[in-house]
């Protein structure tokens, strides 16, 4: 898959398969188009897919408007997620909630089930009652604006979970904490994409495959084993290795 | 053109939810210490509706309040124009203007902000803010805050702004499952909260509620 923005063409040849049950880090470096492959995924209006396409569950990805996306089970932890003054927590999971229960043909959920589930949900990743009685993200800190992303990907069980940059801004406790929910929340039918700088996150989500973005292309493909390697050599030491051909990426199902 | 006369201390609370003729234009005179609060709501369906609303006042009292809360979503064609002048004629009087439009289609919003502080107005507390957003790219609001202060020791405050939805909010709450027209129901119902809440009739509160959700339905 090739896309753009702004007629500049930032993904330049992507191939990739994820199958069910399986946990994928993607690495690289600041600008390499780790972001706007996620932006891409769940159909960020700013990019243009000039080639290729997106099969998701079966379905042609890339045809779906965002909502639909979420809907069928895409779901986007945002590296940078976007403050909402006005619109209460509450309200909005609420409202995103029963959209998706709509959508599978579900009654929406009663006042008192929603809570019950909102009350559930933030146990796993621990978030505090004062944040989700606030409106979205508004005056959160940047640990606690992550710690709200995993809340939500909680309450709207995706079935593949991009996480782009949450261990940024979590401090020691918060990271592990978060890193468990996301274990906790991990099945066999589902699966997640992490997107980090560091092996650290992945010592808690222990990735199936660890795949290397750069300038817009998967360059390599290993086991877990290699974030360990790039600790060690960094990128400089990557391109002397090009042990895995940048095509033979995931496993097929 | 219809008159209102507040003698001294009287409180008037005036909610205009229709913007038709003349129901809409005002000539009101306010003596010492009273309180008017005036309430504007343009939410009217008919697409092609031209409409002018007018509140001319003047505080000829000293310690009167003026409070003039408006909000208004413009669709299809419609051509409304909103004007305030609020006069400080005497010392001691206060006034605060809070007006916020979302303007869709090739609808035209205009809001003309008159304020003036007679030189002998002193300590005349007067704010003014108008903010407007623009729903699609033929819809246009034009916006003129007009501030004709001649005393100096006053506290005066304006700002006027017109911008667009922010995309980053609609995009995160696609995200989530949330649909387009849904998803701008939810920030519009945020922009206009603040004018809401200073309604203070929930009866009132939740017919203008229903009336925002199908204005941009
Ligand atoms: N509007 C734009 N016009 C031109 N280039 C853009 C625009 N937006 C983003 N880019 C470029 O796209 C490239 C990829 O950015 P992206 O955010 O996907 O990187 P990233 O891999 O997520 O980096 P990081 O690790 O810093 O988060 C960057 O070089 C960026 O400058
Ligand atoms: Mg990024």
């Amino acid at each position: 898959m090739h896309a753009s923005i702004a007629g500049k063409e930032i993904l330049k040849g992507i191939n990739l398969q994820i199958g069910a049950g399986e946990t994928h880090a993607i690495m690289g470096p600041n600008g390499a188009g780790k972001s706007t492959l996620s932006a891409v995924l769940t159909g960020n209006p700013a990019y243009t897919v000039t080639e290729g396409e997106v099969i998701f569950r079966g379905k042609d990805l890339l045809q779906m408007s965002p909502e639909v996306r979420a809907r069928e089970g895409l779901f986007l932890s945002f590296q940078y997620p976007v403050e909402i003054p006005g619109v209460s927590m509450t309200n909005f999971m609420r409202t995103a909630v029963n959209a998706k229960r709509e959508h599978q043909g579900l009654q929406p959920l009663s006042a008192g089930e929603f809570l019950k589930l909102m009350r559930a949900k933030r146990a796993l990743v621990e978030l505090d009652n004062k944040l989700a009685s606030r409106s979205v993200n508004e005056g959160f800190s940047g640990g606690e604006k992550k710690r709200n992303e995993i809340f939500q990907m909680a309450m709207l069980e995706p079935c593949l979970s991009i996480l782009d940059e949450t261990d940024s801004g979590l401090d020691i406790d918060a990271l592990r904490i978060v890193a468990e929910g996301v274990n906790k929340l991990h099945t066999a039918d589902n699966a997640t994409i992490v997107i980090t700088h560091y092996q650290r996150l992945l010592d808690y989500i222990v990735p199936d495959y660890v795949h290397i973005l750069a300038d817009g292309q998967i360059v390599r493909t290993g086991g877990k084993e290699l974030a360990l390697e790039l600790e060690q050599t960094g990128y400089a030491g990557l391109a002397e290795h090009p042990n895995t051909s940048a095509n033979m990426v995931g496993t097929a199902q | 053109m219809q008159e209102l006369h507040l003698i001294q201390g009287e409180h008037k609370h005036l909610v205009i939810e229709h913007v038709a003729d003349d129901s809409a234009q005002w000539h009101i005179v306010q003596e010492a210490g009273s309180v008017l609060t005036i309430h504007l709501f343009c939410l009217d369906s008919d697409a092609a509706m031209t409409g002018s609303v007018v509140l001319d006042i003047e505080q000829t009292g000293e310690h009167a309040e003026t409070y003039i809360y408006g909000l208004g979503i413009l669709t299809g064609k419609q051509q409304i124009e909103v004007r305030t002048h609020v006069r400080h004629s005497v010392p001691n009087g206060k006034s605060n203007q809070l007006l916020k439009f979302a303007v869709k289609d090739e609808a035209k919003g205009s809001f003309v902000g008159e304020l003036v502080v007679d030189p002998h107005a002193q300590h005349a507390e007067a704010m003014q803010t108008n903010r407007n957003v623009l729903l699609s790219p033929k819809a246009t609001m034009h916006t003129q805050p007009q501030l004709e202060i001649y005393a100096d020791d006053v506290k005066c405050s304006h700002g006027a702004s017109t911008g667009q939805i922010d995309e980053s909010a609609l995009f995160y709450m696609q995200q989530r499952g949330i649909g387009v027209v849904e998803a701008r129901q939810l920030l519009l119902t945020a922009f206009f909260h603040d004018v809401l809440t200073t309604l203070g009739e929930p009866i009132v509160e939740e017919r203008i509620q229903r009336r925002i959700a199908q204005q941009l339905a």
